[in-house]
Order: structure tokens, then sequence, then C-alpha cells
């Protein structure tokens, strides 16, 4: 295990107040491991708050969104030869606790990707009900197409092989990629698998998805599922 | 000559063709995207200057309104040229997103190995 070199890849947009305790813990929960934050035209201290942390730190020259973000930080990984990544939100919502949880089944080769779920197991973790609802539809939709159980797709708090990082180098969708990548990842044939974790409230920084913007979401993931499931593997 | 639609259309056609070859003269206009503009115009002026054509066209279709023929020409173009052109964004966008990722990764690169080269100084 020991010999699998493993980057955290955090994606951060103005996270000042949570980055530095979101990096020490990922520090102490996987100390061979290495950070890398991915800066997406923070207007605050968040590269500041993350250098002083230890983190390595790209800072990109304008907002890209998640989906660019957390490219830059795939293409990072393959390029510098990584055999894991993991990606964790910096807003603290995501507990650094399960990495170890997370890359196990990648370590030992039973799944290509591991998606950390709020819902496999009952947790404290409460939800608003319209998140819930929505959540829900794509965990009905994702898993009706893949034709495997998915509770929880529009969770960030994963882990992928040195495969799904060089395909994620590659092709990853530009906004809301978390539903999407599921099933443009089982039309090529990777092993998706979730695995239990308890998450957190965010503890600074705001959701991007705001109540405006989330019929925006629901109609863009829809049709990006709806797409995949008729988008064969060579265009996937 | 009187003036109608046609004749009018016919004007509008060698009007906008004339810009869109100054545009192409100042390095305005790709070559490439000035193709099609110039291909529309040509088929707009030869419709217009031939309104026997246009009107035997439209008879065959039942329609009664014979230069709402002309209409229909322009705006399939236009649909069409708008569906190209955000295709062109699609792919602009997605050269400037890997560009910016590289651009990133290298700066911050570049940056650690001065540090270090004035460190072995």
């Amino acid at each position: 295990m020991d010999s699998k070199r493993i980057v955290v890849i955090i994606p951060a947009y103005n996270e000042e107040k949570s980055i530095k305790d979101v990096i020490e813990k990922i520090i102490t929960s996987i100390p061979s491991a290495d950070i890398l934050v991915v800066n997406d035209g923070s207007k605050d201290q968040t590269v500041l708050r993350a250098r002083e942390a230890g983190a390595y730190v790209i800072e990109l020259p304008f907002n890209l969104g998640i989906g660019g973000a957390m490219q830059t930080g795939y293409l990072y990984a393959k390029q510098n030869g990584y055999d894991i990544a993991i990606q964790c939100d910096g807003d603290g919502q995501h507990d650094p606790v399960y990495i170890q949880k997370i890359i196990e089944p990648i370590i030992k080769d039973n799944a290509d990707m591991v998606v950390g779920s709020r819902y496999l197991e009952k947790t404290l973790y409460k939800s608003k009900l319209m998140r819930r609802i929505g959540i829900l539809f794509f965990s009905g939709a994702v898993s009706m197409i893949i034709r495997k159980k998915i509770t929880d797709p529009t969770s960030g708090f994963r882990a992928v092989n040195r495969e799904v990082i060089e395909y994620f180098a590659w092709k990853y969708p530009s906004d809301y990629p978390e539903v999407d990548v599921l099933v443009r990842l089982n039309n090529r044939n990777f092993r998706i698998m979730e695995v239990p974790v308890e998450m957190k409230v965010r503890q600074g920084g705001k959701s991007s998805i705001t109540p405006l913007k989330s019929i925006y979401y629901m109609a863009k993931v829809s049709l990006a599922l709806i797409i995949n499931s008729i988008r064969s593997s060579k265009y996937s | 000559m009187k003036i109608d639609i046609y004749s009018l259309s016919v004007i509008f056609s060698i009007i906008f063709m004339i810009c869109t070859i100054e545009l192409v003269r100042r390095n305005r206009l790709h070559e490439k995207y000035s193709l099609l503009w110039l291909l529309f115009s040509f088929i707009l002026i030869f419709l217009a200057a031939w309104p026997k054509l246009l009107e035997t066209i439209a008879g065959l279709l039942d329609v009664k309104y014979a230069p709402s023929l002309l209409f229909l020409v322009g705006l399939v173009f236009l649909i069409l040229y708008n569906l190209s052109m955000t295709m062109s964004i699609t792919k602009q966008g997605e050269r400037i997103i890997k560009l910016t990722q590289e651009l990133s990764i290298l700066k911050e690169r570049i940056k650690i190995l001065e540090a270090e080269k004035k460190e072995s100084k």
C-alpha cells in the first residue's frame, strides 16, 4: 500500500475559513498522501491559508467552475504519475477520517472509482427536503441507467485509480460533473463502488447550488443522463 | 426597375457581400467563416434577381406569397449557421479550459523551480 502514490485534490472557491482545518485533518488521516488545492479564482485568502497548511496549490487565473477545477487536479495527477486520486471538498463537508475507507477498494483493486455515500447506511446527516428529493431522483435515474444501486450520486467525496485519473484528465464535464461521470464511467466499463461515510454540514463557504440555479441544475444533469444513456463508449 | 422586395433583397445582398469581403480583407473575419456568408448572399441574389424562379418554386410548394420563400431561406440559413457557431464555441471553450489548466500547472512548477534555483545559488 505504501508503494502507491496518492494525491488528495481539493477544489476550492472562497474557502478561507475551512481550508486549513480540512488540510490538517487530511494530513492526520493519510500522512503519506500529497495534498493539492486547486484554487478556482477565489477572491479571499484561500491560497494563503492552503499554503500555510502545507498544501501544493495550483491557481487558476479565473473561475473555471467545479468541473474545470477538478480536471486540473486530475491532469496534475496524471502528469505526476499518481496511482490514486481522492477528491475532497474544501468546505469541511467531507470528513478526511473516511479517506482510508474510500481508498481501500481501489488498493485492493475491487473498484476503479469509489464514492463516499451519506445514504448507504443510516447516518446523522440531515439534508433539506428539496435536496433529498433531488438526490433520490438522480439516485433512481442513475441506478436504472447503469443497473447498479447508487445511493448518493451527487457526492463529491471520491477516490479513483490510475486508469480513471487518465480518463478524467482527458475528459471531465465542465459543470455539475458528479452525476454525469457515473454514467460515463459505466459506459466505459469502469467499476463503481459506494462506501458509507458520514458527512457534516459545511463549516464555511456557500454551496455552489443556489435555489435559482437548482432548476438549471436539474435540467442540465437530467439531459446529461439521457444523452449519456444513449451514448456509446466511443463518445463517453 | 421598381422598388419591391426582390430589388431590395438584391441590393441588401450585394451590400452584405461587399461588407463580408471587406471584413476578410481587413483580417477581421476568417475566410473559413466568410465562405458560408458569401454562399448565402449568392443564393439570395440569385433568387431575388429571378422572381420567376422563386414563383415557380413557390407554386410547386403551394406557397401563396412567393417572397415569403426568401424569408424561409434566410431563416433556415441563420438557424443552421447559429448551430455551427455554438459548435465552434463549444470546441473553443474546451480548448480554453485545457490551456488554462496546463498553464496553471506550469506556472506553479516554474515558481517552485525558480525558488529551488535561488536556494542552490
